[in-house]
């Protein structure tokens, strides 16, 4: 179960009040980059609870990314549907795929499991890519955003949309919370623990798995609205493989199975990208570098980190007493 | 076109030569997944270092033939290093921090290229005794892809008897069996481990320097490749021989087919044939421990 611990509140809190704040006070490139990360932040806490939690180590998350955010334009442009209602549906869509391939994927383990769901992000990748009746490889331009004008929000405005993308972050961390610390949820890291009791116990766990499949999908569905909204254009690169990798590296520097972690992944691992790429052109390599190096010293990311030192601190604050 | 027969043959002949290149790409890839339950997604990147350093041999020596037999060597010296600095502290990771780590491989690598090669493609000439062309009912088919189909059968056929024909093939076979019942029985399976890794990029590098003349060389090229290469690897059942073989034909021919009797669907079809494999049989076609 998920403890909403004293550093997973306090974190969540800064980061929020963080985000909101810098969306007024930065520059407008400023402005664009919390809008990124706001935004993989979202789809890093939607693959935590998918393979941190329930132990499904997907490689094929960018895929819902993308068909989020092409399902939106293509309603939003061609449909001329309102943005909650091409959103919504957007959402539900990915969803439901996530349903399906959560129950064929979860038939496999391990190596496998990461492989297939490789494989099937790759192929909705190749679709997108490859069909002209959507824009091919050149994509789509001219998505409009949500219209909040009705209660006085310009979405237009870089330092409102920023910080409304932050917002919705803190929607879908409040969501995951509550959806962790349901019974739902507790079943989910009970499989991931031992799967055998599970079972056991009587639980039917395909379907739990293509649940939280469904989830993970949904919300990084709505990811791709928000992204697609964010940038007004869409492309395949949404869907590329290369996208559901760096959102898992996010998740493991972050920290694995802490979901505020990845959070603050999001924003240390893109504000890094574009610190390194303003230096040098080589960015992928001390990004690659990096990586490597945080896995071979091992821990459990950015988190894993805070959470020793805050352990450090109360065993100094209390001589004799070192297990806190 | 379809009711004549040269037309047939030579989408066989090109499909034979896509799965060569893949046969080459995977077989390092399930044996060493076999042995040491480790996955390498760099396997793609090392196939573009063989390509690399076969432009530079050609450039520097003018001649392919060298270029052919050296950058081979030249990446399996590359894998012997990544094997000492990197992949045997790796293997008891299990498999996330084996992707992560592999995966941080190919950007390192992407930029390597970059940096010494420039963000641009190159080209190879094919060697003058391959440039001409056979004629083959009634069309011209270019040698240096037969001269690929070839090289890949006689890859396979040396693999084969290794493997199944001699004691070195018969340690690595008891290596992917069983490995701690291996070295109980006093097999070096470290050592064991190592070969058949440089082997691996050895044939990578082999695929890279031989496919250069064939592709523009760039440094995306091992990534573009790396996907084909892991599903023919899924689809054959990790760890074997047999698995790599089955699986580079069944998705060379798909690929090659599909191209040209249904170019809408022929990228789909590859991966449609990954979900039924796993749906089917999640092991793979020829598994190598069943």
């Amino acid at each position: 179960m998920l403890r909403l611990d004293g550093l997973r509140l306090v974190l969540a809190i800064v980061l929020f009040a963080g985000g909101c704040g810098y969306a007024f006070t930065s520059d407008f490139f400023g402005k664009e980059l919390l809008a990124e990360i706001a935004i993989f932040a979202i789809l890093a806490m939607s693959l935590d609870f998918l393979a941190g939690f329930a132990g499904m180590v997907s490689l094929g998350h960018a895929a819902f990314y993308g068909a989020g955010a092409y399902i939106y334009a293509l309603l939003s442009i061609w449909q001329d549907w309102g943005a909650p209602m091409a959103m919504l549906a957007a959402t539900l869509f990915c969803g439901g795929a996530g349903w399906v391939i959560g129950a064929v994927t979860s038939r496999t383990q391990g190596i496998f499991f990461i492989m297939a769901t490789l494989a099937f992000g790759q192929m909705a990748y190749v679709y997108v890519f490859e069909n002209r009746a959507i824009g091919g490889d050149d994509g789509m331009s001219g998505v409009p955003r949500l219209d909040l004008s009705g209660i006085g929000i310009d979405l237009n405005d870089p330092s409102i949309f920023a910080c409304f993308l932050v917002v919705m972050a803190g929607l879908v961390f409040v969501l995951f919370v509550w959806l962790l610390r349901s019974g739902f949820g507790r079943a989910l890291v009970g499989m991931h623990r031992n799967e055998a009791r599970m079972r056991a116990l009587g639980l039917p766990l395909i379907r739990y798995k293509a649940a939280a499949f469904a989830v993970a999908g949904a919300v990084a569905g709505f990811a791709g609205t928000l992204g697609a909204q964010h940038s007004m254009f869409v492309s395949p690169d949404y869907l590329h493989w290369t996208n559901s990798g760096l959102v898992l590296v996010i998740v493991i520097l972050g920290g694995l199975e802490s979901l505020i972690g990845p959070a603050l992944g999001a924003a240390v691992v893109i504000a890094l990208k574009h610190e390194i790429s303003t230096h040098t052109e080589h960015w992928a390599f001390f990004v690659g570098l990096f990586l490597i190096v945080a896995v071979l010293a091992g821990g459990k990311g950015l988190y894993g980190l805070l959470a020793s030192v805050r352990d450090w601190a109360a065993a100094k604050r209390q001589p004799g007493g070192g297990d806190a | 076109m379809f009711a004549d027969p040269g037309f047939w043959i030579v989408q066989l002949l090109n499909g034979l030569q896509f799965s060569m290149l893949l046969f080459l790409l995977s077989v390092g890839l399930t044996v060493i997944f076999g042995l040491m339950n480790f996955v390498n997604l760099a396997h793609g990147s090392l196939y573009a270092l063989g390509a690399f350093v076969g432009w530079s041999w050609v450039n520097v020596s003018g001649s392919y033939w060298l270029a052919f037999f050296l950058a081979p060597v030249c990446v399996a010296a590359v894998g012997a290093l990544l094997y000492v600095t990197l992949i045997d502290r790796m293997r008891a990771a299990g498999p996330l921090n084996q992707v992560l780590v592999t995966f941080g491989l190919i950007f390192v690598f992407l930029d390597v290229f970059r940096y010494f090669w420039g963000d641009f493609t190159l080209g190879v000439d094919k060697p003058a005794l391959l440039a001409g062309g056979f004629e083959i009912a009634g069309q011209i088919y270019p040698a240096y892809r037969l001269f690929i189909i070839a090289l890949g059968l006689l890859v396979l056929a040396g693999l084969w008897v290794v493997l199944e024909r001699t004691n070195v093939g018969a340690t690595i076979r008891a290596g992917v069996d069983n490995s701690e019942m291996a070295s109980c029985l006093g097999i070096n399976v470290e050592k064991v481990f190592f070969i058949v890794f440089c082997v691996g990029c050895a044939l990578a590098g082999l695929a890279g320097v031989v496919a250069a003349p064939l592709f523009s060389v760039s440094p995306g090229m091992g990534i573009e490749l790396l996907i084909p290469t892991l599903i023919v690897v899924v689809i054959g059942g990790l760890g074997s021989l047999k698995g790599a073989i089955a699986g580079s034909l069944l998705v060379g021919m798909l690929q090659t087919f599909g191209q040209v009797l249904a170019p809408q669907l022929a990228s789909m079809l590859v991966y449609l044939l990954l979900a039924a494999t796993l749906i089917m049989r999640p092991q793979g076609l020829f598994p190598a421990r069943a």
